[in-house]
């Protein structure tokens, strides 16, 4: 890729500095009226009435009610499904709280936390029970992580490529800054019996979920997590409390916890058997696959969007992360592959959390693919689906993370193709 | 990261600073904080309903395939089917034997599942859909029986499964996982002239857009995208999903929705005037559906929530929109 097609941010602001606007066709009619801004009568009426009155709980503006998460659940058993976060139409990296996704077995139970008791048990020197008051009152720590689901972006292993917007296919991943005790901590004060290898997690809905974790996970990053972006989770995220396992598939990140029970066996459940596993061209199917690999997506421009001046000068920008650590580079490609350069990460970037990905990029109309590319600091890079594919067959269904790629046409539409 | 430092830090002011005692006496019979409670007999008893391959976690109780089948009969065959065959979106559970390295696998208890623990440990903490936790042990073994026998895992229809002979089941698919390996697959992260581009290759969507897979397709659909991804000759499974679909949107279409969308009265995009459709597709199924189901105001007119027929499902609106759509691009 040329130098004058793909530009650093800072050349892209140097150039347009003077005009002063992102998009310059609109700009120009706003300087050349500027006195007229003054009078009264341009005075907008939100400036000539008193305003709202002060509320409880803030909401959206009422202009922003179309950005919602994108329900997918099966129509005669509505508690059982996902919904999608609008990556497309955030900023930033931080998923705010009404619309990080949701993967529920069995819908969202409404529990009372004063009924609500984690058990810790099993090959434990002292079984322990602890209601949520007992548990605020230990110390607590904060971290910011993203938590994807294992099905996230599962329709790249059909043969078409699906046309919806970037989140309704790719954002069963959301990023929150999850508050709690460390998992250490806690079956520390159980007092772990060295014969103890995997802790069993049991969630309180109606599906009972539970699932085999190693117990080194939870001795390392692992936290039970009582707050989401500083208020309690939201009851569709585990209200009153889950687990949060930084890097790792979301549905091992149990919500609703309800017990910890220690084993020297994995349980060998129904989510770690017959779902979440991957089914190999041979027959054989990977079975816990934890870790959550470097992935990109760009979410502007894409699907659903347009290009609307030829020539014009784009921001592109996404999301990249990896359950390995930090992610250390994100390349794009125009032209499908071809050639690549370094995307402007934006920081902080942060162990298997969020990094923003920028880099402006001057359109002349032509056909174009765009795509990005993550490393993560343990090297690891994202792959092609031509490999992926190659390595483990079309009926993986679970854990996809090939590289994305958009379509530009010559008129600036914009279409999700399988590009290699 | 989490500093383990800080658990000596607070050790050390609590020692010196607020209460002066010992460590020793800190350390209760509930851990070092001693914020939770000693376990009772009671709670231990009542959270304990794992159930795992070797056997652990069975409680005393036995049950029949035939009882089984009654029970099955009464309170899954609903969902999941008389032969456990799976009725419209609901899983499969018997079938799909020497299936995995087909083109279209199809994963089930009887062909997919490593051990019959599992399935034992599941029904009773998840089924029936509708009322988890409410089958009794017994009802349990039986109905774990009959979803083998469906399976032909149980040949014998008087047999009865018990906590004594359960370890002696085998799944035909045990030695069919591996701990994942991974990483697995390679980028070698070429920078430039990575491809020639005349050999760039660009899989395109079905005349650009395919409604409704994605709904009927995510992973709580019991996997039935996997199955359905394979293309097939001469039609692909999308195609055929998609032409099922074309029927029931047709039929929808013409009782409810012709009478403004046919003539294109009140500002509704006319059936087939492909410049009045193209700017709306652009928006995305997801944005039609929600603005056929829950009804909006737009430029041109007001769409009525389900075009005024709230006794219409989502599925059924949005096949309807799928069937103008094709006809209206
Ligand atoms: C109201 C519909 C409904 C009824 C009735 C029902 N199930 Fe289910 N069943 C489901 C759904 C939905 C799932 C998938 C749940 C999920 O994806 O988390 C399921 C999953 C299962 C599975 C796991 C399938 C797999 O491949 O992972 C088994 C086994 C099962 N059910 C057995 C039963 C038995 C036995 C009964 C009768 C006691 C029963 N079900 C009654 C809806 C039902
Ligand atoms: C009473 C008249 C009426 C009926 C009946 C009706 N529609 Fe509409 N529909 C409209 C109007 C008017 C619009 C355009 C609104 C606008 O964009 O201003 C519209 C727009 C739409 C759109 C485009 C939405 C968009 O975002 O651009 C879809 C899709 C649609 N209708 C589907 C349906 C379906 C499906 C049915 C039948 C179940 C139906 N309509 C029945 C009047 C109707």
């Amino acid at each position: 890729m040329s130098e004058d097609s793909t530009q650093s941010r800072r050349q892209f602001l140097q150039k347009t500095a003077l005009g002063g606007a992102f998009a310059g066709s609109f700009s120009l009619p706003i300087l050349a009226n500027a006195d007229k801004l003054e009078l009264p009568d341009n005075l907008p009426h939100w400036m000539r009435v008193p305003g709202a009155d002060f509320s409880n709980y803030g909401q959206p503006s009422s202009h922003e009610q179309q950005i919602i998460r994108w329900i997918s659940a099966n129509p005669d058993a509505l508690g059982n499904g996902v919904s999608w976060t609008p990556l497309h139409a955030l900023q930033g990296t931080i998923t705010p709280n009404g619309l990080h996704f949701e993967r529920h077995h069995n819908g969202v139970p409404q529990i009372d936390p004063t009924q609500h008791i984690l058990l810790i048990d099993g090959l434990v020197d002292r079984p322990l029970s602890f209601d949520v008051k007992s548990l605020m009152r230990y110390p607590m720590v904060s971290r910011t992580c993203f938590i994807e689901c294992g099905g996230n972006s599962n329709s790249g292993w059909r043969s078409n490529p699906i046309q919806s917007q970037a989140g309704y296919a790719h954002g069963l991943v959301s990023n929150a800054e999850w508050t709690g005790i460390p998992l250490k901590l806690l079956l520390e004060e159980a007092g772990i019996k060295p014969s103890a290898k995997w802790v069993i997690a049991e969630g309180a809905d109606a599906a009972a979920l539970n699932i085999s974790i190693p117990i080194e996970k939870l001795l390392d990053d692992a936290l039970l997590a009582l707050y989401q972006n500083g208020e309690r989770l939201r009851p569709e995220n585990g209200y009153p409390m889950r687990l949060v396992l930084p890097g790792w598939e979301g549905v091992l990140n149990v919500k609703w916890l309800r017990q910890l029970r220690l084993s020297e066996q994995p349980a060998m459940t129904r989510d770690e058997t017959s779902q979440y596993t991957d089914l190999l061209a041979d027959g054989k199917a990977r079975q816990f696959s934890f870790i959550n690999e470097a992935k990109s997506l760009i979410t502007t421009p894409s699907l659903g969007m347009m290009l609307p001046d030829n020539p014009g000068i784009y921001q592109i920008s996404g999301l990249a992360w990896s359950g390995r650590g930090k992610i250390a580079r994100v390349e794009i490609s125009t032209d499908g592959g071809d050639s690549w350069v370094d995307a402007e990460l934006q920081g902080p970037i942060l162990d298997k959390a969020f990094t923003r990905f920028n880099l402006a990029w001057k359109w002349q109309g032509e056909y174009a693919i765009l795509q990005s590319r993550a490393t993560d600091d343990s090297g690891y890079v994202q792959p092609t689906r031509e490999a992926l594919i190659t390595n483990r067959g079309k009926h993986g269904f679970f854990h996809y993370n090939a590289i994305i790629s958009w379509e530009i046409t010559e008129e600036g539409d914009i279409n999700h193709v399988y590009g290699f | 990261m989490f500093n383990w430092d800080n658990k000596n830090v607070i050790k050390s002011l609590l020692l010196i600073g607020l209460f002066g005692f010992s460590q020793a006496g800190l350390t209760k019979d509930t851990g070092y904080y001693g914020y939770g409670k000693s376990a009772t007999q009671e709670e231990i008893a009542a959270w304990d309903i794992d159930v795992r391959p070797d056997g652990k976690g069975l409680p005393v109780g036995s049950g029949s395939v035939s009882y089984g089948e009654e029970l099955y009969e009464a309170k899954c065959a609903l969902c999941h089917g008389a032969f456990g065959e799976g009725e419209g979106r609901w899983p499969k559970l018997a079938g799909g034997f020497d299936t995995l390295t087909d083109a279209k696998p199809e994963k089930t208890v009887g062909s997919y599942w490593p051990y019959a623990s599992t399935l034992w440990d599941y029904i009773h903490r998840a089924m029936p859909f509708t009322a988890p936790q409410s089958l009794s042990v017994d009802e349990t073994y039986a109905l774990t029986a009959y979803v083998l026998y469906l399976n032909d895992i149980i040949d014998d229809e008087d047999f009865v499964l018990s906590k004594d002979n359960f370890t002696e089941i085998e799944m035909p698919n045990k030695d069919g996982f591996f701990v994942d390996p991974r990483p697995d697959v390679k980028n070698p992260a070429c920078m430039e002239n990575c491809k020639d581009p005349a050999t760039i290759k660009v899989t395109s969507a079905i005349k650009g857009i395919t409604p409704l897979q994605h709904i009927a397709k995510e992973e709580g659909a019991n996997d039935k995208a996997s199955s359905d991804s394979e293309d097939q000759q001469p039609k692909s499974a999308d195609q055929v999903a998609v032409d099922n679909e074309l029927k029931v949107g047709s039929a929808i279409y013409s009782q409810s929705c012709s009478i403004c969308h046919g003539s294109g009265i009140a500002g509704a995009p006319k059936f087939g005037d492909k410049m009045a459709w193209a700017p709306r597709i652009k928006q995305g199924v997801e944005q039609l559906n929600k603005h056929a189901i829950e009804g909006y105001s737009g430029k041109t007119g007001i769409m009525p929530a389900k075009g005024g027929n709230p006794s219409l499902t989502d599925a059924e609106v949005s096949a309807a929109i799928l069937y103008m759509i094709e006809n209206s691009q």
